[in-house]
């Protein structure tokens, strides 16, 4: 039986398309808010959203490899292992529309700013424990190992985050954001949270995709 | 038992003196090609040199303690220890001393060359220097033990998976040597020495705890 066999998956995809149809439709239509910024000023509703998921996947690799090692049961593993692959693809998104961005605010494409550096680091991390997973041996160790990995990565995460952020003082990190959240205005928070439930409708369904294919190679 | 298990590592390493001769042999050539390599502005070398020492001290730890823990490996004298009713973090800290050890006597030979390659100024305290050398290559020492533990990993994924995850302990050194080198005073920079010595406590908690479920069987 195949995954978009069950009707509650076929919803699941439906509604993600859905939702993520509209929320492409609005931020493309969406007059900018920064005009000096043009149109590049909307990637923040996409930028920023996708951020926050990534790291909040990376989290629950986190979570996920805790489990692991306290239960010791398979599934966490294989949970860890889809949070960590869907969490690097938006990982990638963020440093692919971090420059982007970063170009007309700015000037050029990559300032050493406390969050990017941050998210890089993770990113090259999270290559490294697809290495070890690829390439680490006994799969019984790997998986064990890879938790490990998965909660050291994330704990670097504030410590990086204040290294990158007093190592160079004078990049402000991301006064952009703030102009975005203006009490008198809410609608620009309104449209981030919802592109950033879009986001996670699309994520959960992807990583619901990749357990039932772990799962079922586990099986056979 | 502690000092019986580091007592053995340093008595192997007595006898082949296998791991300091390669870590000081390697750290001097790699000092020598930055010393070419920068040749075209010596003025410029005084700013990169606690750049370029940690660069130096992050490649030949992981060059002689991949070898300080593949001697484990070897004949899987590794799970003779884990099956010896001690306690598993005491190995791992028995470890990370050794590995501590290692790394510092070696930094201590490799690091008079240095400066007499780059012509850098010595006038500094020799006190904050030592310290900062012992909370930065203790950090990394963990780090690696943590990674190089385990058994039947292969010697590339190593530097994959400590070089981004040292990349705040090697931000933090290289600050704090920066600043001593430069004769501020230590009120300035205080800070940086305290985030350092906040990795070494985080690392080497992280890998106590996280020891006794990476090598349980």
């Amino acid at each position: 039986m195949t995954f978009f066999n069950k009707k509650e998956n076929r919803i699941h995809a439906a509604l993600a398309i859905l939702l993520s149809v509209i929320n492409i439709y609005i931020i493309i239509t969406l007059k900018p808010p920064n005009q000096a910024q043009g149109i590049f000023g909307n990637i923040f509703y996409i930028h920023v959203p996708i951020a926050w998921s990534a790291f909040l996947l990376y989290f629950a690799v986190m979570v996920c490899g805790i489990f692991f090692l306290i239960k010791k049961s398979i599934i966490w593993d294989h949970r860890g292992l889809a949070f960590a692959e869907i969490g690097t693809i938006f990982m990638f998104l963020v440093l692919t529309t971090g420059p982007i961005w970063a170009k007309p605010a700015w000037g050029h494409y990559w300032p050493w700013e406390p969050r990017l550096t941050t998210s890089l680091i993770l990113f090259l991390i999270f290559l490294g424990y697809f290495m070890l997973r690829e390439f680490g041996g006994n799969p019984e160790q790997v998986s064990r190992f890879a938790a490990v990995v998965g909660i050291l990565a994330f704990l670097d995460v504030p410590l990086i985050f204040l290294s990158v952020k007093f190592w160079l003082p004078e990049m402000q990190s991301h006064p952009q954001v703030g102009q975005y959240f203006d009490s008198a205005s809410p609608t620009p928070t309104y449209l981030v949270l919802y592109s950033f439930l879009s986001l996670l409708v699309i994520a959960s369904l992807m990583i619901r995709f990749r357990i039932n294919i772990l799962t079922m190679k586990d099986e056979e | 038992m502690l000092l019986h298990l580091i007592l053995k590592d340093l008595k192997i390493e007595m006898r082949s003196k296998e791991i300091i001769a390669s870590m000081f042999i390697f750290g001097l050539s790699v000092t020598l090609i930055f010393a070419l390599a920068f040749q075209v502005a010596p003025v410029m070398i005084h700013t990169f040199a606690p750049g370029l020492l940690w660069v130096v001290i992050l490649f030949t730890s992981v060059l002689g303690l991949n070898r300080l823990f593949s001697l484990e490996r070897e004949e899987h004298a590794l799970w003779s220890w884990v099956t010896a009713p001690v306690d598993r973090g005491l190995v791992y800290i028995a470890k990370v001393i050794s590995a501590l050890i290692f790394v510092l006597i070696s930094v201590i030979l490799f690091i008079i060359p240095f400066f007499i390659f780059l012509n850098l100024p010595t006038e500094f305290s020799f006190f904050q220097f030592g310290l900062i050398l012992l909370l930065g290559t203790g950090s990394i020492g963990c780090l690696i033990s943590g990674i190089t533990l385990q058994a039947g990993l292969r010697d590339v994924l190593i530097p994959i998976l400590l070089f981004p995850s040292a990349s705040p302990v090697a931000i933090a050194a290289t600050k704090c040597t920066g600043f001593l080198f430069e004769n501020k005073p230590l009120t300035t920079w205080n800070f940086w020495l305290l985030i350092l010595a906040s990795f070494f406590v985080i690392f080497s908690l992280f890998g106590y705890l996280v020891f006794n479920k990476i090598v349980e069987e």
